[in-house]
Order: structure tokens, then C-alpha cells, then sequence
């Protein structure tokens, strides 16, 4: 049993004139707990604070926030692995809703841009679309997002432009469509990339490999896109 | 500049030239380590060979290139107003545009 101080970011649009941190000091904390079950405990203390939360285990993504200033997921991160007083904040960037809740809207609708489905003009088959091994590992390290959010929102490029800028999740997603051995939309998509602001922001910072939860690199997708482009140049 | 040279043109340029101004750069650095001109006419004549020239030129349009395509991506992501964006991507059109044909007119009368 341990006791851990937080300091958590608190606003209340209705109430708050301006947005203010929260000190509170936790008891009864085991050491293999994650920062999602602290928070649990906080609002237990204090239940007017917010904060989304699902699954719990790193899989849908709903509860990344900005822990010590790097972002991540609160129910995957270990308290063991956390300087006191733990700094939890919103996901930078991003209008705040209420406390720890972000508008993720900016978000979405780069994610929707990219088209992040297959495009078939072909007539559908009878049968299955089929897929060699070495194709579907084309898709490794990319189908994996789970749109937490974690990356674009520690992206510089996306804080100055993500009206314009896709950000590393919506193009990483772009290039998971491409890689697709069965898209058949490759030149459209990659015409749609270029100009100077969708993928062109990216100025290979990395923030986005860096705190990505799942070990996905943003940044190489990045990279990938550029080179069909170039390619598809030449 | 064209729509489509906004984003991979841009890019591919400032890798293209990044590479060339390396290239040179070194090759430059190693001249003057090694035999480097030592009078003002010996600097005239290594400069006036025509490969030399050329090559000269060649890095100069590099590097405007380069720094043209470094500072419009710092003015894109910081100044969002679009006047004075246009205001401040005008003054260093021109101030990277005379640069370069100074460098090309001093690269010529040595000739």
C-alpha cells in the first residue's frame, strides 16, 4: 500500500473562468496499479471530475490523456513508472470540454479525409478477396490504431494546422489503404495527399512514434507515402 | 508555383539540394584544407574554370532553393495570417532572389 500525490487539471466551462490544477493525495495505492485505476480513485474522492474511460486494458483507446507531459494511455501506464506528483492533463491541442474531456471532432474528421475504407471499382466478387501472406503483412504496424489520439495530439504540425494538416493517426491510416493489396484507389489517394499542407506539415518531429501506445511509428507510414508518391512521380 | 508544386515538388527539392549542397560543401571544405588558392588571381583562375563555374552556380540555385523551401515551411506553420504571410514570403523571395543573382554576377565577371 502506497500514497501518491496527483496534480490534475481541472475546468469546468459553466463554472471555471479559467482552467486551474488540482492537487489531491491518494492512500491505499498497490504498486502494480495503473494511472486508470488512481483516477478511479480520485473521482471516488472528488466526483466531480472528468475523464473518459472503456475498456481498460489498451484497447479502445478512450482514456489517453497527457501523463507528466507525454501522452498515453491513464489504463496501461503503470503508477510504478510515474514521478510524483503525477501531472495528468488533457490531451494538448484539443478544446476541452470538461476536465480531462477533450473534443476529439478536429480528430474524426482527419480520420474520415483519408477515406479509411476500401476502394473496390471492380465488380465484387463471388468469392472472398484473396490475400497472400506477404501482402497481408504489408499491413502490420498500421491496422493496429486504435485512434486514441495519443499522436496527432503531440504533433507540433498538428497543433499549428489541424484544420489542414491530417496528422500522424489520419496518415497512418492513409498509408494502411494504400498498402492494401486490395485498394484500388491507390493514384486517387495519393493525388489527394498532395499538396502542401495534408502531408507535407510533417517535418518528421516523431512525437508520434514516441508516445505512440501500441508501438506503431506514425512517422515511417509517413515516409512510406511519401516514397509512392515519389514513385508514382517518376 | 503550380498546386502540385506546393507539397512533393518542394520536398523533393529540398532533398535534392540538401544532397548537393552536402556533396559540395565537403568538396569545398577539403579544397581549402588541402590547396587552397593563395593569391586573389589564383582564387580568379580556380574559379573561372568552366566546371568549377558551373558547379558554383549549381550550389548557389541549391541553396536558395533549399532555403526558400526551409523558411516557407517555418512561415507556413507559424503565420497564419495570410497577409502578412504573403508580406513575409514576398520579402524573402526578394532578399533570396537578389542573393542569387549577386552570387551569379560576381560567379560571371570573374570570366
Amino acid at each position: 500500500m502506497v500514497s501518491m500525490r496527483f496534480s490534475i487539471y481541472r475546468y469546468d466551462p459553466d463554472k471555471d473562468s479559467q482552467p486551474y490544477m488540482k492537487d489531491y493525495e491518494i492512500d491505499g495505492l498497490e504498486t502494480d496499479m495503473m494511472l486508470l485505476d488512481a483516477l478511479k480513485m480520485i473521482k471516488a474522492q472528488d466526483e466531480s471530475l472528468s475523464f473518459r474511460h472503456s475498456c481498460g486494458e489498451g484497447v479502445c483507446g478512450s482514456d489517453a490523456v497527457n501523463i507528466n507531459g507525454s501522452n498515453g494511455l491513464a489504463c496501461i501506464t503503470p503508477l510504478s513508472s510515474l514521478k510524483t506528483p503525477v501531472e495528468v492533463r488533457p490531451l494538448p491541442g484539443q478544446p476541452v470540454i470538461r476536465d480531462l474531456v477533450v473534443d476529439m471532432s478536429q480528430f474524426y474528421k482527419q480520420y474520415r479525409a483519408v477515406k479509411p475504407y476500401l476502394v473496390v471499382k471492380d465488380p465484387m466478387p463471388e468469392v472472398e478477396f484473396r490475400q497472400s501472406p506477404e501482402e497481408r503483412e504489408e499491413l502490420d504496424g498500421l491496422y493496429e490504431c486504435i485512434l486514441c489520439g495519443c499522436c496527432s495530439t503531440a504533433c507540433p504540425s498538428f497543433w499549428w494546422n489541424p484544420d489542414k494538416f491530417l496528422g500522424p493517426a489520419a496518415l497512418l491510416q492513409a498509408c494502411r489503404f494504400l498498402s492494401d493489396s486490395r485498394d484500388q484507389a491507390t493514384e486517387e489517394r495519393l493525388d489527394d495527399l498532395e499538396d502542401a499542407y495534408k502531408l507535407f506539415r510533417c517535418h518528421t518531429i516523431m512525437n508520434c512514434a514516441q508516445v505512440c501506445p501500441k508501438g506503431l511509428n506514425p512517422t515511417e507510414a509517413i515516409g512510406k507515402i511519401k516514397q509512392k508518391m515519389t514513385k508514382q512521380l517518376i | 508555383m503550380s498546386r502540385r508544386a506546393s507539397g512533393l515538388r518542394a520536398w523533393l527539392l529540398q532533398r535534392i539540394s540538401a544532397i548537393y549542397i552536402a556533396l559540395f560543401g565537403l568538396f569545398f571544405l577539403f579544397t581549402m584544407l588541402l590547396a587552397a588558392p593563395e593569391s586573389y588571381q589564383d582564387w580568379q583562375r580556380w574559379i573561372a574554370r568552366p566546371l568549377m563555374s558551373l558547379s558554383m552556380v549549381i550550389f548557389f540555385i541549391a541553396l536558395v532553393t533549399h532555403a526558400w523551401v526551409g523558411i516557407r515551411d517555418v512561415i507556413m506553420d507559424y503565420v497564419s495570417t495570410l497577409s502578412i504571410r504573403l508580406l513575409l514570403l514576398s520579402l524573402i523571395g526578394v532578399i533570396l532572389l537578389g542573393s542569387l543573382s549577386a552570387a551569379i554576377m560576381a560567379l560571371l565577371s570573374v570570366r
